[in-house]
């Protein structure tokens, strides 16, 4: 029942990120997918090392929708510069 | 009690938690790191408010106390109410220093929601309700319709005397 309620979390923000038209506004439905996806692990893996699991892949996500953020702007004053 | 019931009450309880300690921390003044100012400007000429794009963006960038709220949910679940909180937070702390955001909102977050889930524990509240009621709220923040939360955001910023200066 719970995980079911975040399968269809994920795939109600999967089909929006599809239509999604601006960049930034698709990494916010992958924010919430990425949410969904380390409290998926941790309620299917009920093991301490699941936690664990789901908190580093929760906040490995995090650093790499950073990156993706910071290199966002850093392609948008490229282009302005051209 | 019942389990549908019990998420939702979950839920209010996690989005109250995580958008009271964000907004106090700072997070709708000013873009943590630089990819949420992006996101934060982004959100605003989508016909949003400035502060809540900021605080979204935080939300994207960073583990802030959504982040913590959701681990330290997950860590109770499955390691143990008090101990499983304070790894969470110990390890969210790492991710903030690791996005080299400043803020302290990530341990704020995971240790009062620790309590919380002690507390409510004694009425019949079962971890698991605030894993999925932390889902339900960021799906409200993130998922749904990123102007009129960001607006509403920027209220409550507003309201705590946190709205941003920028323009």
């Amino acid at each position: 029942m719970l995980i079911e309620i975040l399968g269809i979390i994920v795939v109600l923000m999967a089909l929006r990120t599809l239509v999604a038209q601006n960049r930034s506004e698709r990494l916010l439905y992958l924010n919430v997918i990425g949410f969904s996806m380390s409290a998926i692990i941790g309620l299917y893996i009920q093991t301490p090392f699941g936690a664990i699991i789901a908190i580093t892949f929760f906040v490995t996500s995090t650093l790499s929708s950073n990156a993706i953020a910071y290199s966002l702007g850093r392609v948008k004053e490229e282009i302005m510069v051209k | 009690m019942n389990e549908i019931l019990g998420i939702a009450i979950a839920a209010v309880i996690c989005w109250v938690n995580f958008v009271l300690i964000d907004t106090w921390m700072g997070l709708p003044e000013g873009p943590g790191v630089k990819g949420a100012d992006v996101i934060g400007r982004s959100v605003q000429k989508r016909g949003g408010d400035l502060a809540g794009g900021f605080f979204q963006g935080n939300i994207v960038c960073s583990p802030d106390a959504s982040a913590g709220t959701l681990l330290a949910a997950i860590g109770c679940y499955a390691i143990g109410i008090p101990e499983g909180g304070l790894i969470a937070a110990v390890l969210v702390y790492f991710g903030n220093r690791l996005c080299a955001d400043p803020g302290y909102a990530g341990t704020t977050g995971a240790l009062s929601i620790t309590v919380i889930i002690f507390l409510t524990s004694f009425i019949g509240f079962k971890t698991e309700y605030f894993i999925v009621g932390m889902v339900i709220a960021i799906l409200t923040i993130q998922g749904i319709y990123h102007p009129g939360a960001s607006r509403l955001l920027g209220k409550i910023a507003h309201k705590m005397g946190r709205h941003t200066k920028l323009t």
